[in-house]
């Protein structure tokens, strides 16, 4: 009897034993969603003071003939024909249809706009600052099917690794990718937001792996800064019924 | 003596595995969908007289320029999404996502005041900042852009530059549902506080989220649904 309930109470320990173990690894993961929570600004570390120029200097994607045979100069369905003719400085000129409505997940490569992280229980959600948002499954949920993907939308799920958040990606529309790259929905993107020491500053790595597209997997880094505690996100406008919407103008020449 | 120790350990235990998977009565993370029918509880507003038939038809007209042209539609459009909502809850932020087009809203925990007017733009979902009394999230909003979005407020008036918003968010039934009462105030527009209740049923756990529905401003079909006469 003594014998049996010594047992059961070594059971009982060891279970709760486990459950602390169980919390202990979570420890690790809140510290990474403590960390990451919050607004980040991408930041031009190259100071190459364009939008290209900032990926410029990133590798180059090593391609498979089969990979390489699939690259095609990539437009934005909104943009209109180009219009080459020289333009005075302060003169618009038509560039897009200004088209708003077309709310996707608001892409996987960061932009100029601020990216905010918000980490819960069962879903990191990837928001920027207006419609639409990345739903990253933490829950150890698998990916579905290719099939059962929705167009345009693919599929996140995430695991923490020493407090990183590691996202692994499928079927992301076919298209053009940084440095070079290309992509179809099987492609697999591997996403690691490694928060630095001083808390303030982020380091997000993309790696593109697809047997059928790279020689080796694509990899390239984005550095990004932490919005103030004080700051807050902005609200992206767009109205189509705004004719100014659909311009560009070539800037005034600037004072030295 | 042995027994006891056993049974307080075992106790113990199980006390240690309920609270881990009871909700959290302050943790409002998941998918919420506005229940059909008897979701709303919506009484009437009271307006000022200043508020007349001319100037709600102006302020509709407002509205149903920028449905025809697909512009986000901001608070408290977003709230009333016939789609499910992704309410994300953070240590500093709550994120509200829908699957409509409506910028993000951002329920600030870590400010106790709101942007300064000096610096803050308004925008179609305001300023919110965000706080727990007990149970209930209470989230003020101020800082709301009058001619942008969708304006309309349910049972009847409209948000402006001087609109004030409290809402208090509270689970319901062990975590099942969400309600949400929201308490308009604006003496431009309401001659008594206008309050209302939503009620929001917690979506399954494996539940994805949708892309958006998409919007077409140039869609032809689209706009002579919404111009023409039925």
């Amino acid at each position: 009897m003594q014998v049996k309930l010594l047992a059961a109470a070594l059971g009982t320990l060891a279970f709760v034993f486990g459950i602390s173990t169980t919390l202990a690894a979570q420890r690790s993961a809140a510290d990474g969603a403590r960390a990451l929570e919050g607004g980040w600004v991408r930041l031009d570390t190259t100071g190459s003071g364009s939008f290209g120029g900032l990926t410029a200097n990133f590798a180059r994607a090593v391609l498979t003939p089969e990979g390489a045979a699939k690259l095609k100069p990539q437009r934005d369905p909104d943009d209109v024909e180009p219009d080459n003719r020289p333009h005075k400085a302060g003169e618009p000129y038509i560039v897009t249809q200004g088209r708003c409505g077309g709310f996707g997940p608001g892409g996987v490569e960061p932009n100029s706009a601020a990216l905010f992280i918000i980490p819960s229980r069962d879903e990191v959600l990837l928001t920027r600052e207006g419609p639409g948002a990345r739903h990253i499954y933490t829950d150890g949920r698998e990916h579905p099917p290719l099939s059962r993907i929705a167009a345009g939308l693919g599929h996140s799920t995430a695991t923490w690794d020493n407090g990183d958040l590691v996202i692994d990606t499928i079927g992301l529309p076919e298209g053009g990718v940084t440095a070079g790259g290309w992509r179809t929905p099987e492609t697999h993107l591997t996403e690691r937001y490694h928060v630095e020491d001083d808390g303030m500053h982020m380091r997000l790595t993309f790696t593109w792996t697809d047997p059928k597209i790279y020689a080796k997997p694509h990899s390239y880094s984005f550095q990004f800064e932490r919005v103030p505690a004080d700051g807050y996100a902005f609200e992206n406008w767009c109205d189509s019924g705004d004719p100014l919407q659909r311009q560009s103008v070539v800037p005034p020449e600037q004072l030295p | 003596m042995k027994t006891g120790i056993l049974v307080v350990t075992v106790v113990a235990a199980f006390t240690a595995v309920a609270a881990a998977q009871t909700p959290n009565a302050r943790d409002i993370s998941g998918y919420w969908e506005l229940t059909y029918m008897d979701g709303q509880h919506v009484p009437r507003a009271q307006l000022v007289p200043r508020v007349t038939r001319a100037v709600l038809d102006a302020q509709a007209q407002k509205d149903f320029k920028a449905v025809r042209w697909c512009n986000i539609v901001g608070m408290p459009a977003i709230m009333a999404s016939p789609r499910p909502l992704d309410i994300r809850q953070g240590e500093k932020t709550i994120a509200i996502a829908a699957e409509i087009n409506a910028a993000t809203r951002y329920l600030y925990l870590n400010r106790t005041t709101h942007i300064s007017k000096d610096i803050f733009d308004p925008t179609t979902n305001g300023d919110s900042i965000a706080k727990w009394e007990g149970d209930t999230l209470v989230v003020d909003t101020i800082g709301f852009d009058p001619n942008k979005g969708v304006t309309a407020i349910p049972g009847g008036g409209f948000r402006t530059a001087n609109t004030h918003l409290v809402e208090r968010y509270r689970l319901l039934n062990n975590g099942s549902l969400l309600s949400v009462r929201f308490t308009w105030t604006d003496p431009g527009v309401f001659r008594a506080p206008h309050t209302y209740e939503f009620r929001y049923a917690r979506l399954a756990r494996d539940y994805e989220a949708r892309l958006p529905l998409n919007c077409d401003p140039f869609d032809e079909t689209r706009t002579a649904f919404l111009t023409a006469r039925p």
